[in-house]
């Protein structure tokens, strides 16, 4: 049945065959004026004649649809603004938004569509760990496409063209933990965990930065991700001694694990509870008193004082009011960072073609973005970016810190 | 292991038991009465959930929305079986799919309503009961209590009544209690609604633990339905003996093998001991 | 009008032809797509083989998709096995193995079990196989396997593409042929006359329960072959795959498109999956509701799916239901039951 001429697909590689296709249309489109122009300047997947065409690839359904609608929001915003200035290079960007559905393979079937059928010059998107690793095989393992990944996560993503936007565990954990144990004067920490890679990964870190500081680590426990019952852990806690309890347990598991901890009295007998992933979108997750004295750390809170920042937010919420949130556990920030960086480097390279973009995207800076400036760092695939340590106090945060900018330590050579 | 810790434990299994039972409740009477699994009944918690998180906004109050759960899903579920449900009595492979659907429906609408977020719903008193330095949450002591009360109530209802001993009689033998003059249709629709409202309560009690959020009723489906049939269809204490047992399963295994491990256990014990014992751990004769 | 009984084999032949000459000239999205669909047909087969023709109701084919596309995929990553020869047969016989040996639990034994309890029992094991699968951090966890190498067949890479549709209609089109006619043999009679009147089968002397087992592991195969070619197809194999989702897509197929039909199973399929990548971004947060509401509609009104109204009643099998199960429960004003067509003639 199979022939076996179809088998070597592969002889023809798949940039020779865009290439050619882009050519082809700018050769149509153009009446055959322009072939040597864009044979010798060679644009991006998108051809070097009108919209340069950006993949948004989110979860607008399903469990992680609040984070995925503020990323299409906020991806919607900066490309209306780059075009409201006349575009990027002189030409307007065009959006090709897709769901994924918070379900990887529906991502995948649309990672493939936006290669494949819509050629986008970028894709940016993707919220979970799991979603991320699967549509990277269609986007950039077979796609070859440039893929900015914005949420906060566990870290080691070092595939060449994937550019990671938000903060990873050496800029939540490395100077929030010293900071925490000097302030509160805190030496036991107690990790209670869903079982998946972020929190391993991140607790290794804490493992390591607390015992580095002279404190030590009780307990590091993991429970199901949907577990919903976590009284014997908040006994233990209690039982422990425990100072502070480093928490990375997820919803909705983790509105029993605070309430419980709250009857049980850990807070009121002065321990503090540190969660990195708690933004403005988990304010109403947890009664306040629950969380009252929260400490968290992230790249950006809505009370920050960055003017620039305040800014990014009125336009977003004039702009989309009453829809998801601007937040940074819901990776709108790192999409803004990563969509304004990803412009940086275009206007550097001059061009679309992908190798010069990603020659300076690899070292490119934004004066200013949520949270305040940022860059790549060269040669690690991440962004050095001001974290700020939040605490919650009855509904909202205060911040108590900008740590400044941080390193984000990732894809070093030597360095875990 | 000391015995404040044990008190600890056996509190823990106690109070998922009692969450477990309030869901599987409303979930094993109506397959009792009509051989229908509900894939709904997930979302009706979740309806229950969602109405007293409408009440506290509308300040009604947390208290009232509790009270009113019941009646408004009660009312849902009606008319889920006068449109839905009723067609399938003798398809039960239809009936399951097209609860399903109807469950997505009502789910997603949720989703949409609430922006995908999750919303707080504070229970109507907080606090704790310490013995010994084990703290006991009041809130989960209510439902452990709650959870007595309404089994008691379901009880009488259907052992004391006119109305249950209808419902017994059409359980028993639909066609001789159709000759013998009972409307076995009102008495399938009534009863449909009778444990949509249990649905509704239980969902008005849990939200309080958890959180509003549009998954809220599908977390514990599987583990109910797997509650409903180890415990055995066609008796009134059957579901409330499975959920115990699930509930036990549950909360013990994680102390001997690892949590994850327990998880995954804790459905293959279930599905082993349905086989060996089709009618449930409760089956006379 | 309904056709009469030589509408199904022209719907067959036509579609054959279709497949076979449309990727010349469709884009190479269209095909990697199309790609898509003939596997997850494969999947919608296995579900429609057992509970179609088998009556058995496979609630959990996920579990054996899912097993499939782990095993694909870790021998791909894992043990640089990525020889279609090797890997895809591999991915095959986990499902074999494992659905034979859950299947001979579920359907040996001196008491036969009720329908429903195999639903809810496939159904369980499939939603706790995803959980030990996303608590497993051998298996990678959460995250799953990413990163699958293409598959190689002969020493040459089979990339998403043409290669691959054709060896995927292939399969598809074997795998078809081979359910068809077990269905129209010896076996598929034992099997349509147990779902007619499983006791007066017993009372000629046949045993149904192993011809039950046989096509719940002859399904499970199927459905890891499925898996195995998903997983070098998607580059990745994950939790989700083997669970409750994977599970209730295969019955929705089916369903949407006709129980017990073969042509209806995989019609089920570009239906929906068409429809889902058409209208599920347009319609954003509005589209599981309206999805909710069509299958709705198609189970309440179109219970021999959208085959059921181009096919002739003549050309379908006799019903088949619980019959025992319930029937002193069943209110006056209900006389249907479970109509589980079929496409022997």
């Amino acid at each position: 049945m199979a022939d076996t001429s179809f088998l070597s697909d592969h002889s023809m590689d798949r940039r020779t065959f865009l290439r050619r296709s882009a050519l082809l249309a700018g050769f149509v489109a153009a009446g055959g004026g322009s072939f040597l122009s864009a044979c010798s300047s060679g644009g991006g997947a998108s051809g070097d004649k009108g919209p340069i065409k950006l993949g948004v690839l989110t979860d607008l359904t399903g469990a992680l649809a609040y984070a995925g609608v503020a990323d299409a929001n906020t991806a919607k915003m900066v490309v209306d603004e780059i075009n409201a200035k006349g575009g990027l290079l002189g030409r307007q960007i065009q959006i090709f938004l897709e769901d994924s559905a918070s379900t990887e393979s529906v991502g995948v079937t649309k990672a493939t569509k936006l290669i494949q059928q819509d050629h986008v010059d970028l894709v940016v998107g993707g919220i979970t760990s799991s979603m991320r690793q699967a549509i990277k095989g269609p986007l950039v393992e077979r796609g070859k496409t440039l893929y900015i990944y914005p949420q906060l996560y566990e870290g080691k993503e070092c595939t060449p063209l994937i550019y990671c936007s938000g903060p990873v565990p050496a800029q939540q954990v490395d100077p929030f933990i010293p900071w925490l144990m000097q302030k509160t004067g805190a030496k036991k920490f107690y990790l209670p965990s869903a079982d998946y890679v972020w929190p391993h990964t991140l607790n290794g870190r804490v493992r390591q930065v607390v015992t580095a500081s002279g404190g030590q680590v009780a307990g590091e426990e993991y429970f199901p991700i949907d577990a919903t019952d976590y009284s014997t852990v908040v006994n233990k806690i209690m039982s422990s001694g425990t100072d502070v309890v480093f928490v990375t347990v997820i919803p909705p598991g983790i509105t029993p694990f605070l309430q419980q901890l709250y009857t049980a009295g850990f807070t009121k007998r002065g321990g503090s509870v540190a969660c990195v992933y708690f933004d403005e979108n988990l304010l109403n997750i947890v009664p306040a008193q629950s969380m009252e004295g929260l400490y968290s750390c992230l790249d950006f809170f809505q009370n920050i004082e960055d003017p620039f920042s305040k800014q990014i937010l009125d336009a977003y919420n004039t702009k989309f009011p009453g829809s998801a949130k601007f937040t940074a556990g819901s990776a709108a920030t790192g999409v803004y960072r990563g969509l304004k960086l990803w412009e940086a480097a275009v206007k550097e390279a001059g061009s679309l073609k992908q190798q010069d973009v990603v020659k300076a995207l690899d070292h490119a800076k934004i004066a200013e973005g949520p949270g305040g400036p940022a860059e790549m760092v060269p040669g690690q695939n991440h962004a050095r970016m001001n974290m700020y340590i939040a605490q919650a106090h009855s509904g909202s945060y205060t911040i108590e810190k900008n740590l400044g900018a941080i390193d984000p330590k990732e894809c070093v050579q030597g360095v875990k | 292991m000391d015995v404040p810790r044990l008190a600890g434990i056996a509190f823990d299994v106690l109070s998922l038991s009692s969450i477990l039972v309030l869901l599987v409740l409303g979930m094993g009477i109506i397959v009792s009465m009509m051989g229908i699994f509900n894939l709904a009944h997930g979302e009706l918690v979740l309806l229950g959930a969602f109405t007293v998180y409408l009440a506290h906004k509308v300040g009604l109050g947390v208290g009232l929305g509790i009270v009113l759960a019941p009646i408004v899903v009660g009312a849902a579920g009606l008319l889920l079986e006068r449109s839905v449900v009723r067609h399938f009595y003798s398809r039960p492979i239809s009936a399951l799919l097209a609860t399903w659907a109807v469950g997505m429906m009502i789910r997603e609408s949720v989703r949409a309503g609430l922006h995908g977020r999750s919303e707080v719903v504070v229970a109507p008193f907080s606090g704790t009961f310490a013995i010994g330095n084990v703290y006991l949450s009041q809130w989960r002591v209510a439902i452990v209590l709650l959870t007595v009360a309404v089994i008691a109530a379901s009880y009488l209802l259907l052992q004391r009544t006119r109305v249950g001993l209808q419902v017994r009689a059409t359980l028993d033998n639909a066609s001789l209690a159709r000759a013998s003059g009972i409307a076995t249709g009102r008495v399938y629709a009534l009863t449909f609604a009778f444990g949509s409202a249990l649905a509704g309560l239980a969902g008005a009690l849990i939200v309080p633990l958890f959180a509003l959020y549009a998954d809220l009723g599908v977390t514990f489906l599987v583990r109910s339905f797997l509650a409903v049939m180890v415990g055995g269809v066609g008796s009134f204490e059957g579901p409330i003996l499975g959920a115990g047992a699930v509930g036990l399963g549950s909360g013990v295994l994680p102390w001997v093998v690892a949590p994850v491990l327990a998880d995954a256990l804790v459905f293959v014990i279930a599905i082993a001991l349905m086989r060996f014992m089709p009618n449930g751990l409760v089956h006379r004769g | 009008m309904r056709g009469s009984a030589r509408t199904l084999p022209a719907i067959e032949v036509l579609a054959l032809l279709l497949a076979t000459a449309l990727p010349l000239i469709l884009s190479q999205f269209q095909v990697i797509f199309l790609t898509r669909l003939l596997i997850l047909s494969l999947l919608a087969l296995s579900f429609d083989f057992a509970w179609g023709q088998g009556g058995v109701f496979s609630f959990g084919q996920g579990l054996f998709f899912g097993l499939g596309a782990y095993v694909a995929a870790l021998l791909a990553t894992r043990a640089d096995m990525t020889s279609a020869f090797v890997a895809i047969p591999l991915a095959m016989l986990a499902g074999l193995v494992v659905a034979s040996l859950f299947g001979g639990f579920l359907l040996l034994g001196r008491r036969p079990a009720s329908l429903i309890y195999i639903g809810m029992a496939t159904l369980a094991a499939s939603y706790a196989a995803q959980r030990l699968a996303a608590g497993w951090s051998k298996i990678g966890g959460q995250n799953g396997v990413s990163g699958v190498p293409f598959p190689t067949l002969g020493g040459a890479d089979l990339e998403p593409g043409r290669g691959f549709y054709y060896v995927a209609l292939a399969l598809l089109v074997a795998v078809y042929l081979a359910f068809r006619y077990l269905s129209r043999s010896q076996f598929g009679l034992v099997l349509a006359a147990a779902r007619d009147n499983e006791s007066r089968v017993g009372a000629l002397g046949y045993r149904t329960a192993p011809y039950k087992w046989l096509v719940f592991a002859l399904a499970g195969g199927v459905a890891g072959l499925s898996g195995g070619l998903s997983a070098f197809h998607e580059g990745f194999a994950g939790p989700n795959l083997l669970g409750v989702l994977t599970s209730t897509q295969a019955v929705l197929y089916v369903l949407v498109g006709g129980v017990g039909t073969l042509a209806g199973a995989v019609g089920g399929v570009f239906v929906m999956e068409y429809a889902s990548l058409e209208l599920s971004t347009r319609f954003a947060s509005a589209w599981p509701v309206i999805l909710g509401g069509i299958l709705l509609l198609v189970i309440m009104f179109l219970p021999n799916g959208l085959i059921g109204a181009v096919i002739s009643d003549r050309a379908r099998m006799p019903t088949f239901g619980d019959r025992r199960a319930k029937p002193k429960r069943v209110p006056v004003d209900v006389s249907e039951e479970e109509t589980v067509g079929s496409a022997s003639a």
